[in-house]
């Protein structure tokens, strides 16, 4: 039998897909091992093997079939475009992509006024303000802390991940419209998927039937 | 940047000995074809644009390399072969009633995204059997991409087969509005059955249809899959759908090879213009299919000439890249 290679996003999304695994029969004891500076991890028995990677990366490793499975954030796969499967929506991590900025940008937003737009999720962005509001914008990419651009008068909004709020709040930012509902996905390869067709549905069936 | 030195992204030299293995796979590709009495054609590598336009039903438009001539009209780098050998067929062949065999080899090109890792111009081989409507047609056109992984020695292969019929069985049956349709095509072609399952509770679709559509994805494997195609075929078009694949499966048996086939319903091309059965022939040690291919029963009608066809596509760079990673690579090849 081939191994079947599952490529994790590093941090609270594998630890909730470890969990959601070991309920279906599925655990990789290697990976419990905190100290390990292991990159595989091995279960020999059901000849599957483990890796863990940056979010943006999962995608990747799965379209060129370096992983035949992953699981990843919703947002990432809208964000990366890559031509995976998407399966299964496996509930946790669930956030929110929402446009926010001060509550006096409002007026701004419903305008067809210029306006700058920071996110770290460009594709995103533009798919929103083109395709559903119709809009011309100014985008600009960074790479985190995306709030502090209103603050400090580097844009007008910002396009991001909004879990609780609360950080929103502290800087006297807002939720001013939702882009979209966000959750952990599991994705898998197109050529995967029918070379081993049966192993990977088995997979698929059992996991639906605990969501 | 100096532009002098390398290529630009997605392009690149072949020499050396990538340029003989390259050369190996294409051989023993047209050379097999020809067996089957396929006749060589050469299409001009540039088109006018409407040959690739939407409703021909090739790539989005701005996945085309486009340019313009004197004159202000526009042209194309050509995407895919298949518009081509139709519009051939229509204007050279219109009023032959023969099945025509073709066969081609040469370059595509894809303006796609940047840092992706995906070459813009590969080489492709591929066929054309146009005049056949019968499903002798299409399982010449399927044993023939078998035959082919045998001439290259490839062997865990898997040639997975679905019906576009089928699915548009169920939404002429549901009488969905076409953007609806458009959408979730998308999600079933992703096996998104999460995603299509909140498409249609926004519809007033009636639940049995409802469920027939969203086992859709989960309609894949061996034959068992053609008998729960079988159970959830409402109506004429998507019973014959299952019935087309079911003869397929019974020649495939005769030969032998029903062992490398399976079926997907899930398989909605992005191109447009597919109108019977759809394929995709996989292998392991590359990330996508390496042979496509499927059924246009109208495509050539938009070129004047009504005619069923049926053919299919081979990526020859995804082949040598296949061919490299496993164990023995070309040593069974003569090079």
């Amino acid at each position: 039998m081939r191994y079947l290679t599952f490529a994790l996003t590093k941090g609270r999304l594998a630890n909730k897909t470890l969990e959601l695994l070991e309920q279906v029969g599925i655990s990789c004891e290697e990976m419990k091992d905190k100290d390990t500076r292991k990159l595989i991890f091995v279960n020999e028995e059901l000849k599957l093997k483990f890796f863990l990677a940056k979010g943006p990366d999962v995608p990747t490793y799965v379209e060129y079939g370096a992983a035949d499975i992953g699981v990843v954030g919703k947002d990432t796969i809208m964000e990366e475009g890559r031509k995976n499967y998407e399966v299964l929506d496996l509930g946790f991590g669930k956030c929110r992509m929402c446009v926010c900025g001060p509550a006096s940008a409002k007026e701004l937003l419903n305008s067809h006024e210029m306006m700058r737009v920071a996110t770290k999720y460009p594709i995103i962005a533009k798919d929103y303000f083109h395709n559903e509001k119709h809009r011309s914008v100014d985008i600009i990419k960074l790479n985190g802390s995306i709030e502090l651009a209103p603050i400090v008068g580097l844009s007008d909004v910002i396009v991001d991940i909004v879990e609780t709020g609360s950080t929103l709040k502290e800087n006297g930012l807002e939720v001013l419209e939702e882009v979209c509902p966000l959750s952990a996905r599991m994705i898998v390869n197109r050529v995967s998927m029918n070379m081993e067709a049966e192993r990977i549905n088995n997979l698929i069936k059992a996991v639906r039937e605990i969501l | 940047m100096n532009k002098l030195l390398h290529t630009p992204e997605g392009f690149r030299d072949v020499y050396g000995t990538e340029f003989l293995k390259k050369n190996i796979v294409k051989n023993t590709l047209t050379d097999k074809i020809k067996e089957f009495g396929y006749m060589n054609i050469e299409t001009p590598t540039v088109e006018y644009f409407d040959v690739f336009s939407s409703n021909i039903g090739t790539i989005p438009s701005n996945e085309l390399y486009k340019f313009f001539d004197k004159e202000g009209n526009t042209l194309v780098l050509r995407p895919d072969f298949t518009p081509s050998i139709a519009r051939v067929a229509a204007t050279y062949f219109a009023d032959y009633k023969e099945p025509l065999r073709f066969m081609y080899s040469g370059n595509t090109f894809t303006n796609s995204s940047d840092l992706q890792g995906r070459l813009k111009e590969v080489t492709e081989v591929g066929c054309e059997l146009i005049n056949d409507g019968s499903v002798d047609a299409d399982y010449e056109i399927i044993s023939m991409v078998c035959n082919l992984f045998k001439a290259l020695k490839i062997k865990d292969i898997q040639i997975s087969i679905g019906n576009a019929e089928f699915f548009k069985g169920l939404c002429e049956e549901s009488k969905m509005d076409k953007d609806t349709e458009l959408s979730l095509r998308e999600m079933i072609s992703d096996k998104n059955y999460f995603s299509a399952e909140a498409i249609l509770d926004g519809t007033s679709i009636d639940a049995k249809l409802k469920n027939s559509i969203l086992a859709v994805p989960d309609l894949f494997g061996k034959e068992d899959c053609l008998i729960e195609a079988e159970k959830i075929a409402v109506n004429e078009r998507s019973k014959n759908a299952v019935k087309r694949l079911k003869d397929i499966y019974e020649l495939a048996k005769k030969d032998g090879i029903e062992k490398y086939i399976s079926f997907d319903f899930g398989i909605l091309s992005k191109y447009n213009y597919y109108t019977g059965i759809v394929f995709r022939g996989y292998t392991y040690g590359s990330g996508d299919a390496i042979f496509k291919g499927g059924r246009y029963d109208n495509l050539l009608s938009e070129f004047g000439k009504n005619a069923p066809a049926v053919g299919f596509v081979a990526t020859v760079d995804q082949l040598v890249e296949v061919m490299n990673r496993r164990e023995e690579g070309f040593a069974l090849c003569d090079i």
